[in-house]
């Protein structure tokens, strides 16, 4: 199972390479969406080099959001403190609530151009689908199996760490999946603000009619997407709690 | 070993616990039974601080218990909960070393402890320490709560309804094989029930919760040869009583020397020489009851009894009535 996991993600990364590293193999199929003499191929920078950015911001967006989610999820979620519930969801939910576009407009002028108002936005996105699954994963512990903790007498941090995280880990780890997916294909947009990324492609494509640099800019990103997700569902599915799931 | 005292326990409005009071001798079996909604676990759950009371004290070996960290208590107490609590994501042996684990205990020394757990309850380490707690039956699993609970040498071990979600079947067995494992390891234990049965057969004592308040404390046959009024209305009628006195009592105690040349063993029948016929037998562990359902069923009054295939004694129907006669 896990081989086979392997596998497929050694081929997409494959084909993510090659698309990556050697664009020009795909020139002459490229070159059939475009008028004759219009360029296939994007040349202002390299596809690695914005291929990295996008990932980094969309990798830094995640990162910071699966933090401060899983923190506020792990609080919330502790004994005397679920009155913080309703108002930790409303400020995630509210977050959610802008979109990515208008929370661009809104820290440009705050932040300035590039890669900063492209990650206050994909963070302000992506906190809640982290925040909701680690709080639906830790509240869907067995109350019994938490009360055998204590009662072999674990600490509450040793609850946490022990029992609480490793079980809902494959809750929060769907969440994350969430996130990333969607800061993958959102961070496409932060173009439009001057971050560097594959979005920059696309933009281009667009503003110059050229449907080779759209559908190749699209496909590069909806891979890297697809990479990305691969490798999370397979870290998920080598969880202790999966493991144990998937021996029954 | 743990006394309480005056212990009780208010939830807002309900006094949950109401001035209970009771002690637990080393090695001794304490049955707090009770219907549900008695507090006779939130009793339990005092004793471990998994909750606190709301005043009243509990000492163990004399020391009392709120002075001590609570985690380090109930690392002294084995806990075993109905439906068992096992760690979904941990194997059967990582389950049981838990706590070995949290106090530290050297590797060696844990796989030591987690194999002799797993053999005396009757479970085969290497077929089951690697096994998660899902592929297990619920009598398995309910094993396997009992050895965690054994696993760091508590000085007591709390039971909360431990058979409780089992069939008729496993269950009895389960009873009768950790009553054995307490003889022979003298565990000190409070186990919490609402079955009477499974409180006479596991209690030394069995105490009575109704309502936060503890009725009646004493031993299985004390309790049924005086049982108080709401005991009779909840549990025993009185037509029962002569028989649960007989289920308390075991052959073996009450045997008589067998009458030479009556009874003879023709392999795993017994043959009685008087009679000319062979004959119904009961073996020395046997309770009186059951000893008095096979006099019925063969239209005797005395029958073999038998240990290990030999005839070691016999029981006679006066023998048994003199044991469960009002007295």
């Amino acid at each position: 199972m896990i081989r086979r996991d392997l596998a497929v993600i050694a081929l997409l990364a494959a084909l993510f390479g090659v698309l990556v590293l050697a664009p020009g193999l795909f020139e002459p199929l490229l070159a059939q969406l475009n008028a004759p003499g219009q360029p296939a191929l994007y040349d202002r920078d390299t596809l690695l080099n914005l291929a990295l950015w996008h990932f980094a911001t969309a990798a830094a967006a995640a990162s910071i959001a699966l933090a401060v989610g899983l923190a506020l999820g792990i609080a919330v979620t502790r004994p005397g403190n679920e009155e913080f519930l309703p108002l930790a969801r409303a400020l995630s939910n509210a977050a959610q609530a802008f979109p990515p576009v208008a929370i661009l407009a809104i820290a440009v002028p705050l932040v300035g151009f590039g890669f900063e108002p492209t990650f206050i936005a994909l963070l302000a996105y992506g906190l809640l689908p982290v925040f909701e699954y680690s709080v639906g994963g830790i509240r869907t512990i067995p109350a019994q199996v938490l009360e055998a903790a204590r009662g072999t007498g674990m600490s509450p941090g040793q609850v946490l760490a022990e029992i609480e995280l490793p079980l809902a880990a494959p809750v929060i780890l769907a969440g994350v999946r969430v996130t990333a997916a969607f800061s993958i294909g959102t961070a496409t947009l932060g173009s439009t603000v001057g971050a560097k990324g594959l979005g920059e492609v696309i933009v281009a494509g667009l503003q110059t009619s050229n449907l080779a640099f759209i559908v190749g800019g699209g496909l590069i990103v909806a891979l890297l997407a697809i990479l990305v997700d691969h490798g999370l569902a397979t870290i998920g599915r080598m969880l202790p709690a999966a493991r144990a799931v998937a021996a029954a | 070993m743990i006394e309480v005292e005056g212990l009780s326990k208010r939830f807002g409005e309900v006094l949950a616990v109401d001035d209970v009071s009771f002690s637990v001798a080393e090695g001794e079996v304490l049955a707090l039974v009770g219907t549900s909604g008695s507090g006779k676990s939130t009793t339990l759950r005092l004793v471990n601080r998994l909750i606190e009371p709301t005043s009243g004290v509990v000492r163990l070996r004399g020391a009392e218990t709120r002075e001590m960290p609570p985690e380090k208590l109930r690392r002294e107490m084995g806990y075993v909960i109905q439906s068992v609590g096992l760690f979904p994501h941990w194997t059967v042996a990582e389950n049981i070393a838990v706590l070995p684990r949290l106090l530290g205990w050297e590797k060696t020394r844990i796989a030591g402890r987690v194999d002799e757990l797993l053999r005396l309850l009757a479970l085969d380490p290497a077929e089951f320490g690697g096994k998660y707690p899902r592929q297990l039956s619920g009598g398995q699993q309910q094993r396997v709560g009992v050895a965690r609970a054994l696993a760091g040498e508590p000085s007591v071990l709390l039971m909360d309804e431990p058979f409780g979600a089992l069939d008729p079947v496993t269950r009895a067995r389960l009873q009768d094989e950790f009553a054995a494992i307490q003889r022979e390891r003298g565990i000190t234990a409070i186990v919490v029930t609402h079955d009477l049965d499974e409180a006479f057969k596991l209690g030394h004592r069995v105490a009575l919760m109704d309502r936060g308040r503890l009725l009646q404390i004493g031993t299985p046959e004390s309790l049924i040869r005086s049982p108080s009024e709401w005991m009779v209305r909840q549990f025993v009628g009185p037509e029962e009583r002569a028989l649960r006195i007989l289920s308390l009592h075991r052959v073996a105690d009450h045997l008589a020397p067998a009458e030479p040349g009556r009874w003879r063993m023709d392999g795993r029948h017994a043959f009685d020489a008087v009679a000319d016929k062979p004959i119904g037998r009961v073996e020395h562990r046997d309770t009186l009851r059951e000893a008095l359902s096979a006099m019925v069923w063969n239209g005797t009054d005395l029958l073999p009894v038998v240990r290990d295939g030999e005839v070691i004694g016999q029981i006679s129907a006066a023998a048994i009535q003199a044991v469960g006669r009002r007295g």
